[in-house]
């Protein structure tokens, strides 16, 4: 136990130099960019009029200092993080002055729910089910499920999100064609509201497992079809050990170490394909926030959701971290 | 009667076919034997001779493509009588481990290396013996003491184990229900010379305790001489010589037998042993007559066209062999 504590507490340490350098790395990307969000800003509000160069000179010095790129770089760098540990990512250009991370913490239950369904339930049963199916090899049922996952699986991820929305929002309309909830409600905790959040819900999540439920599928199937022929499996069954508990102790037990692995590489790919359903589904999440902000030069708002989106990747990384000893007792905590 | 298991006629074979093309894989060749009550019947032969085939047979662990083509086969437990192949797969299931059980080859894997010991003498255990939980661990206790194995291992996982020791968990969870009939294969072979005496007269001691039978398959001829009561010598996917271990050893009848024998050195003996010339013959095509007569030094043109049958030559003892007169006892061939 002292052990496992020591692994978690290395681990986290871990965790927070991986959050540190990947935010760092946000930051000289945005930064070193030629695009001066300064100009940018005056060229927006300037566009349409004519302003007194002098005002414009006014405003420019003013921008630069509320910016903070009146100073070097290292010196913004240093700025940059003595805010953010305590959450503070500036305000939004777009929105100003409304900060950052106000508009990230609205957006990132959306997220954060949708990854969360989507991740237990594809990976849960398509875990499952293709264990069953690696080992009854010659059920039917299971069979035509392969073959059904198997056809699905090479379509592109747009294409079925796009197929979903017109069969079951437009040319059969019974669900709802996008947003989070019923257009006019107001965010609290009713019945209402939570019914209309479900259903909006139901779409992207949907497509989302029909494209992911296949990926665990056929990965347990293939894995499991290599544990069958396992000495300890073949072993068990000539000791007529009962059927189930030989698919769910023996073989299945067997294939969920690499198939956690699998999950904590996929991770960081599943939270990027959101960006892609919530363009699709015009989702209220930290995808739409963030080609919001890519499109409009919100520099500083691009900043704070990669920000988010890597420790939140992260730290479901350092989860399923902490779940693996668990699971196979030849990892070794030391 | 006497006889746990009798074996009739047997032929069992991979048969595959592929694009139409048929192959046959005659691992089982006409074989009849029985294995009597209360003994050690051991099963010797090179690699690929149909040993551990003849034994998936025994075990009720055949898979496709290995079908059984003629023959017979049928146990004998004194409460129930069985035909493995012509039952109904569930009955066969229902005597596993209380009936019979197996040991199977590789000690390393057979074990699932997430589960700890204890948990694994329940799934293979619990049902067959009929007892409830608590009584349980008592008597799995009492047997692992049996095998000098501390009560301490039910709660380890099988990595945490030295091999020896896997060997030894292996057999215990083979051995604990009681089963009458027990099939060993190649129990040893993994195992350094001193533990594999200490495994081998657990596996003696425990058998004499329950008066089961056990099938002992291994290549090793001096774990024959060590452990069997009986063997049965295989060629080929036949039968070729059976008979008391003893008798075996000190006048084989058959020229095989002869050298399998004569290859074993023995205290004293500066003599150069010699290979037999060749190989195994295939068994997807095996040579007509005699399977042996490719590699016989005492082979005639009879051995090449006819088949040897396995006749009884008295002393408990059956031959398969034209000239078995003409074989010396081997006392005389190392003087």
């Amino acid at each position: 136990m002292i052990n496992y504590l020591l692994f978690a507490a290395k681990r986290f340490l871990q965790l927070i130099a991986v959050v540190f350098s990947g935010v760092s790395v946000a930051f000289f990307v945005s930064h070193l960019s030629p695009i001066d969000p300064v100009e940018a800003a005056i060229r927006r509000s300037t566009r349409n009029s004519n302003v007194n160069p002098e005002a414009v000179e006014k405003m420019r010095e003013t921008l630069t200092a509320l910016y903070g790129v009146d100073v070097p770089m290292w010196q913004q760098f240093t700025n940059f993080w003595s805010k953010v540990v305590v959450g503070d990512f500036g305000p939004s250009l777009l929105s100003f002055p409304t900060p950052t991370m106000d508009l990230v913490l609205r957006a990132l239950p959306w997220t954060v729910g949708l990854l969360l369904v989507t991740i237990l339930v594809t990976w849960c049963i398509g875990n499952f089910l293709g264990a069953f199916a690696g080992y009854f090899q010659d059920n039917k049922y299971l069979k035509t499920f392969g073959l059904v996952t198997m056809s699905i699986q090479p379509i592109p991820y747009y294409i079925v999100a796009f197929l979903t929305l017109m069969l079951l929002a437009f040319i059969w309309p019974i669900l709802p064609l996008g947003g989070g909830y019923a257009i006019g409600l107001v965010q609290e905790w009713s019945w209402v509201f939570v019914l209309s959040v479900m259903k909006h819900a139901i779409l992207p999540i949907l497509s989302l497992i029909m494209v992911g439920l296949g990926l665990w599928f056929l990965g347990m199937r293939a894995l499991v079809s290599n544990i069958i022929s396992e000495d300890y499996v073949v072993f068990a069954e000539l000791a007529g050990v009962s059927k189930p508990k030989i698919v769910i102790s023996y073989v299945m037990r067997n294939a969920l170490v690499p198939q956690l692995t699998a999950l904590a590489m996929a991770i960081g790919g599943i939270f990027s394909g959101t960006v892609i359903t919530e363009q699709v589904f015009s989702y209220p999440g930290l995808g739409s926030l963030l080609v919001r902000a890519v499109n409009s030069g919100d520099y500083t708002l691009v900043l704070a959701v990669s920000s988010v989106a890597v420790a939140a990747v992260a730290v479901a990384i350092f989860i399923v971290d902490l779940l693996h000893p668990l699971l196979d007792p030849r990892i070794k905590v030391e | 009667m006497s006889d746990v298991l009798t074996v009739n006629k047997l032929k069992a074979y991979y048969i595959m076919n592929y694009f139409g093309t048929k192959r046959e894989v005659r691992a089982v060749d006409n074989v009849s034997l029985t294995i009597r009550k209360n003994e050690i019947y051991g099963i010797a032969g090179e690699s690929s001779s149909g040993k551990t085939s003849l034994i998936k047979v025994f075990a009720a662990a055949m898979r496709p493509p290995f079908e059984i083509v003629d023959g017979d086969i049928k146990f004998d437990f004194g409460d129930v009588k069985i035909d493995p192949y012509a039952e109904d797969k569930s009955k066969v299931d229902a005597l596993r481990w209380s009936h019979f059980s197996y040991i199977m080859q590789g000690s390393m894997s057979v074990l699932n290396p997430v589960r700890k010991i204890g948990k694994t003498f329940e799934d293979f255990a619990l049902k067959p013996m009929g007892v409830s939980k608590a009584a349980f661990k008592p008597l799995v206790i009492e047997h692992l003491e049996k095998l000098k194995l501390s009560p301490d291992i039910l709660n380890s996982y099988p990595h945490e184990l030295s091999g020896g020791m896997r060997q030894r968990v292996t057999i215990a969870l083979a051995t604990v229900c009681r089963p009458k009939f027990i099939i060993a294969d190649e129990p040893t072979t993994a195992l350094d010379v001193v533990v594999q005496k200490e495994v081998l007269s657990m596996i003696r001691g425990i058998q004499q305790e329950m008066g089961s039978s056990v099938v002992f398959v291994t290549h090793d001829m001096s774990v024959h001489a060590n452990i069997t009561d009986r063997i049965g010598i295989f060629y080929a996917g036949r039968l070729v010589e059976e008979g008391p271990t003893k008798l075996m050893f000190e006048q084989p009848k058959h020229p095989y037998t002869y050298h399998l024998v004569s290859s074993i050195p023995r205290i004293g003996d500066t003599q150069r042993r010699t290979s037999l010339e060749g190989k195994p013959p295939s068994l997807a095509t095996p040579p007509n007559g005699c399977r042996f007569h490719p590699r016989c030094p005492i082979a005639t043109d009879k051995c090449s066209q006819e088949n040897p049958e396995l006749i009884d030559i008295g002393q408990g003892r059956r031959v398969a062999c034209f000239h078995s007169d003409k074989v010396k006892p081997l006392a005389e061939a190392i003087q």
